[in-house]
This record gives C-alpha cells, structure tokens and sequence, in this order.
C-alpha cells in the first residue's frame, strides 16, 4: 500500500515529463514510420504503396547518393578535428591559469552561439570570396579561393564552422582532465617520464570514458547537422549538393518536393545509420576505454 | 504521516500547474476586457475579424502592401490585418506546412502554381462573392479564366505581368552598345550584345547572367526553337535541345561574356538585394516584369525590360498572365471579410494608387486608366513591356510539369556541373534526360 503510494508519486511527478514525450514525441515519432510507407504530399491524406520508399531510396536516387557521401565526408572529418581540437584548448586552460573562468567563458561562447541562424550567416559572409578571410590571406600575399561557393571547399567551410563550436565538448574535457590526480603526474616526473609520455600514458587512458562520451554526442550531434548548410547554402545545398547534408535533403524532399512519405523514410534510414554507428562504437569501447573502478 | 508526504506533494505540484494554465487562460481571454478601450470597441462593433495575410516580394512591395492594409482597417475598425510577409524562399515550404497543419493564413497570395493548391482543396470557392463583394466587371475574361476550376473561381489575379529580362541601360550606354529593338531580337544579338559590353567594360563585367540555369528562359528557349517542355503528359524536346542549349552558353563563358559559376552562386541573380545588376557589374538577368520595381529600388542606374529573343520559331514567350493572385485558404473564419478585402486590392482607386504595379499591370481596366494619368517612368516601361509582349507573343502557353520544383532543381544542378567544369555538356545533357524521364514516368503511373 506504502509502496503502492511512492510509485504513484513518483509518476505524478514525471507525468508533466511523460506527456510531453508521448505527445510531443513519440506520436510523431510513430506517425512518421506510418508515414515512410504511404505517398504524402502534405495536402492530401497519405496512400499506402508499401516499402516503395525505401526501395527507390536505393535503388534511384543520384542526390541520395550525393547527399550520402557528403554527410560522410562532414562527420568523419569535422568530429575528429573539432574533438582534438577540443581537447588541446581544454590542456591549454588546465594550465592552473590566472582568468581561467573568463577564458573558459570566452572559448564557450561559439558553441551557445553555434546553432544560431545568425553565425551561419555570419560565417557566410567571412569566407566569402571577398570576405574578411580572404582579404586577411590577402595581406600575406595569398588570393583565396571562394570558399562558400565553389564546389571543392564549400563543404570544408560548413566543416570549419562545426570545428569552431568545439565549447561544449571543450568543457567536459576540461572537467575530466581535472579529475584526474595530480599525484599520478608527480610520481611519474619523479620516474623520471616527459610530458609526451604522461600525456600518452595517464591524461589519454584516464580521459577515455569522458572521450567516448563526447565522441557518441559529437557524432549523432554531426549526423543531423542541418541549419548551417541550410543557411549557407541559401537553402539548396549547392554548388552542385557539395553542402547537401542529410538533413537538409530530407528537407527539400519533405517541404520542397513535396514528398512527406520519402522524407520520412529517410529519416528512419538516417536512425538506422546512427543506431548501427553508435553501436558499433559502443561494441569497440571494451577495448579502448578505460574505467578506473574496472567499469562497475 | 511521513509516507502521504510524496503524493501530497506530488499533488500539490500537479494543482500548481493545473492553477498557473488556468490562470495563463483567464488572463489571456480577459485581456481584452482589461483594458477598457478594447472592450468598448468590441462592444459597439460586434464581430471583430482578425485576418492573417501572406505574400512574399521585395521590401518595396511590402512597404505599399503594409500601407494598403493600413488603409483598409481605417476604413473596417472591426477588421485587424496581420501581415505575414516574407521573399519568395521558404515561402511555400512555409505555407504548405501551415495548410497541413490547418492554420494557414486566410489571405494567400499564389503564383503560377494557384492550380496545384485547387487540386489539393487549399483554396475557398470565391464563386458565392463574385458580383456581391468581388466585382470583376473591368477585368478581361481570361485573367478570370486562369484562377478558374470547374467554374469556381479560386483567386483574384493582381496583376499582369510575363517573364521578362531586365537589363541595366546605363551599362549599355557606358559600353556604347545599343539597346536591341525587343521587337525584333534575336539569340545571335543577344549573344553580340554580351560579348560587346563584356569587352568593352573589361573584367568584373559582364554582358549577362548565366541563365542557363534558369527555367524561364530554358522554357521559351524551347518554344522559340519549335520545341516545348511538357504538354499533356509528355516531354516535347530532346537531348539535343539540351545539348544545344548548354553549348550556346558556354560559349559565351569561354568568352567570359556571362558570369563565372563562383560568382554567379555567391551573388544569385533572384536575391534582389545581391543581384549584380543592382552594382552595375552584369547587363542582363532573367525576372519577372513587375519585379523591375524591387531591383530599380536599389539602384541609380537607369533598368529595362526586354522579352526573350527570337529562335527560328518566334520568340516563343507565352501571352502575358496574372502574375499573382489573391487567394484564401478553405479553412478561414471569416470569407466575406477575406472577399471585402480582395475586391479592395483591386477595384479600390486610393489602394490601387499605393499598390501601383507592384504586382504587375492593375487587371481592372478603370483602374488602369486612373493610374496610367499619373504614373512613373517605370511604370510605363512595365507597361510598355506587357503591350509588347501581347503583341510579339508566339508561345502556347506554359503547361506546367508534374514536378516543377524538381525539375527547376534538377536544370540548377545540370547548370552547375557544366559550369564549374564537373561535368561534359553531353553527359550532363544525358543525365538531365534521363531524371526527366523518370520524373515523367512517377507522374504518369
């Protein structure tokens, strides 16, 4: 009876959280696996046509395939560069630095920005042809290229950008690397290892956990990466798909084209991608990362 | 005792919330109550209507759109107008959303598509208004004719207008190049004229935009050819029109008479505020007549209107058509107020004074005349232009392809490859047949 009652409390206090999630969420959610099987245009109600969807996605789609490869091309560059990027500043600050929390503050303001309309379109008018970027190269005698609106760079500025907004994942290494005792680093000088050494041998294996943590956010974050291509791209993912990311195809297929049962579709292939991703991560942690209370 | 304490917290939390909504709806329904002026008003006009509008165009449009409602709620205190005004990106992404979720706007303005929505039941039956509280005595038949469906009719048009190429004058002049005769023109002197202000000018100038991208011209470049992209299910050109096409304009990009694809993506043609003819750079561009008063807005130079040029089979445009229409999602509240206010648009002289052409030619013929007494220098080279092209017009008229969006994507990218040198004219000319045909073969299953 007691107990009976604590459990009602504890889900009367959830309840606002659990609405939320089954009516904002997952309904949705359930509605587009519906969705991915019908011909929906938005307007009119959804005809069922089976996995008509999911084999077209395959089988006759050539800006899928463009879409595809570029998103790779984002995500396992940006994640790795934006993660040591990271991790270097975050070294940097652990330095026992007077006006830590002011840089900390400085170097966090790009990631609260980050997501933002206004960066994006911010970022678009630095790296433009005549943009402050180039004319900075300019000084040192180097003509830049345009690097929004050609083909061969436009991805690699979407990719700076993402570098950029390294704050949050900067923090949480930061409040890893303080985790770590300092006695370890003195009875290490005291053996007589170099800083190369203590970084390979104490700083990585003691920061896997906080590692692995922010390469599994950084990476699902990276997938579904959408307002800066969007924004930069004014919306088409061009000059010729280099910038189309996932998402923003998935959006011009939805709201453009018209097409809510094929845009669905590719959202569940999207979760499959990343599930499998994650996955794979999660099943290759055994062997890299490392707990120092054996991982219980 | 202790072991109530969780649910009667839990409870009480659960009231506070209950109480803090319930107040959130009180406050807001007793908002107008609260202040004694709204309430007094509600009072003595029973029926307050609030309407949202939406439209897209240049800031010039807006701002005598804004002053044209402000107008009208002076006139009908009862009837509040919120505008909802945006360019044209994003602006159907935004209404079809809006639609699927059943809160579009209860004036919509539409384009060419107007008989997309028709089909999918968006749009409310103006049949009932007409000759009541829409007159459209003063109108030609045939703009009624656009916006009508199974003898329903659908939209108000709100001007005329017809695919255009704007032209900078003052580059022409400053190049020593005459302005061609619209009348007579044909490829080859379009192609002259951009080579001649390209030279002549010198770098960082440029005869015109790359248009190959751009649908309008493609299309009339058909007609103009014999050709035409679509009708009645299928595709009326092949690989060689394509072929054809994309080789006259790289033509010209070897000669550097048009824009460089770099350039061309980072200052897009159909962004008003970025397009080079505004800065003098480039002589011609690609538009739709009526805008010539957004891109003349920002500019001191002198801008112009020219039709397309003339292939082996005329010129190949289509007759002018109602460039925009006023239209009201079937879902609104209040039609009769949404048919007031249409039939202000168009037959109301002090509003048609503030709107002028900012849509295109006034479709009423009174109303043309009262405005034509005192009308602007470019108002009469808009007008000047729509009596031409009704003159000179060969095409059929445009049938639209099933997916028009796509298609209008898919010349982008083929544009692009060629441009930017990722792909042959003949490849990129045979991929661009082969999405056609698929495209064709999904709208005809």
């Amino acid at each position: 009876m007691g107990k009976y009652k604590t459990y009602l409390a504890g889900y009367a206090f959830l309840l606002p959280w659990l609405i939320g999630f089954f009516a904002l969420t997952l309904g949705p959610i359930i509605a587009s696996l519906y969705l991915s099987f019908t011909k929906y245009d938005l307007l009119t109600t959804p005809e069922w046509i089976g996995a008509k969807n999911y084999v077209s996605m395959f089988t006759d789609d050539y800006r899928l395939k463009d879409s595809i490869w570029v998103t790779m091309k984002y995500v396992f560059l940006s994640v790795p560069v934006r993660l040591s990027f990271a991790l270097a500043i975050a070294m940097l600050l652990n330095q026992g630095l007077r006006l830590l929390n002011l840089y900390r503050t400085i170097y966090y303001i790009p990631s609260l920005l980050g997501g933002s309309v206004a960066i994006s379109v911010l970022w678009k008018q630095v790296f433009d042809k005549e943009g402050v970027f180039n004319q900075g190269l300019s000084v040192i005698g180097i003509e830049g290229p345009a690097w929004i609106s050609s083909p061969s760079y436009a991805i690699y500025s979407l990719i700076g950008l993402s570098v950029w907004q390294f704050g949050s994942v900067m923090i949480i290494f930061l409040a890893g690397l303080k985790q770590i005792p300092t006695e370890l680093y003195e009875a290490a000088t005291v053996d007589g290892a170099g800083k190369v050494r203590q970084f390979a041998k104490i700083t990585m294996p003691l920061l896997t956990p906080v590692l692995f943590f922010n390469l599994t956010i950084t990476l699902i974050q990276s997938f579904q990466t959408f307002t800066k291509a969007f924004i930069i791209s004014g919306g088409s993912g061009g000059p010729i798909n280099s910038t189309l990311l996932y998402s923003l195809y998935l959006y011009i297929k939805g709201f453009t084209f018209l097409d809510m049962g094929y845009a669905s579709a590719m959202a569940w292939v999207l979760l499959f991608i990343i599930a499998i991703i994650t996955g794979l991560l999660f099943l290759s942690s055994r062997y890299w990362v490392f707990y120092s209370d054996g991982g219980k | 005792m202790l072991r109530k304490k969780p649910l009667f917290a839990a409870l009480a939390t659960c009231a506070l919330l209950l109480s803090a909504c319930g107040n959130a709806n009180d406050s807001k329904s007793g908002s107008g109550a609260a202040s004694p002026g709204a309430s007094a008003k509600a009072s003595e006009k029973p029926g307050n209507v609030e309407l949202r509008m939406a439209w897209w165009g240049s800031q010039e449009r807006h701002d005598k759109t804004l002053a044209a409602i402000e107008l009208f709620e002076k006139e009908n205190p009862n009837i509040k107008i919120t505008a909802e005004y945006s360019g044209m990106d994003g602006y159907f992404d935004k209404l079809n959303t809006q639609i699927a979720a059943g809160n579009a706007p209860d004036l919509i303005q539409m384009g060419g598509n107007i008989m997309e929505y028709v089909g999918r039941n968006a749009l409310l039956d103006l049949q009932p208004y007409v000759g009541n509280a829409i007159l459209l005595e003063d109108f030609d038949q045939s703009l009624i004719n656009e916006a009508t469906a199974d003898g329903k009719l659908y939209g108000v048009t709100l001007g005329v207008s017809q695919t255009a190429l704007l032209f900078n004058a003052t580059m022409f002049n400053k190049a020593g190049v005459p302005v061609p005769n619209g009348e007579s023109w044909t490829f080859d002197d379009f192609k002259n004229s951009a080579l001649q202000i390209s030279e002549k000018l010198g770098k960082g100038f440029y005869g015109s935009y790359d248009l190959s991208s751009d649908n309008a011209s493609f299309t009339t470049y058909l007609a103009a050819h014999g050709k035409e992209l679509y009708r009645s299910g299928e595709l009326k050109f092949d690989k060689q029109d394509v072929v054809n096409w994309f080789s006259m304009w790289d033509e010209l990009r070897q000669a550097g008479a048009i824009v460089p694809a770099e350039v061309q993506v980072a200052n897009p043609p159909d962004a008003v505020d970025k397009s080079l003819i505004v800065k003098g750079q480039v002589a011609i561009q690609g538009a739709s007549a009526s805008q010539i008063f957004g891109y003349q807005a920002l500019t001191e130079d002198q801008l112009g209107l020219l039709p397309n040029p003339a292939g082996p089979a005329g010129n190949g445009m289509s007759p002018p058509v109602s460039g925009q229409f006023i239209t009201s999602y079937e879902g609104t509240k209040y039609p009769e107020e949404v048919a007031k206010f249409m039939d202000f648009m168009v037959n109301d002289p002090e509003a048609a004074a503030i709107l002028g052409s900012t849509r295109g030619v006034p479709p009423s013929a009174k109303i043309r005349d009262a405005l034509s007494a005192e009308s602007t220098p470019i108002d009469k080279i808009l007008y000047d232009y729509i009596s031409l092209a009704t003159k000179i017009s060969t095409g059929n008229g445009y049938e639209h392809f099933p997916y028009d969006n796509e298609f209008i994507k898919l010349l982008k990218l083929t544009s692009e490859k060629i441009a930017f040198g990722a792909a042959s004219i003949d490849s990129a000319s045979e991929e661009f047949m082969t999405e056609m045909q698929k495209m064709l073969a999904r709208a005809n299953q």
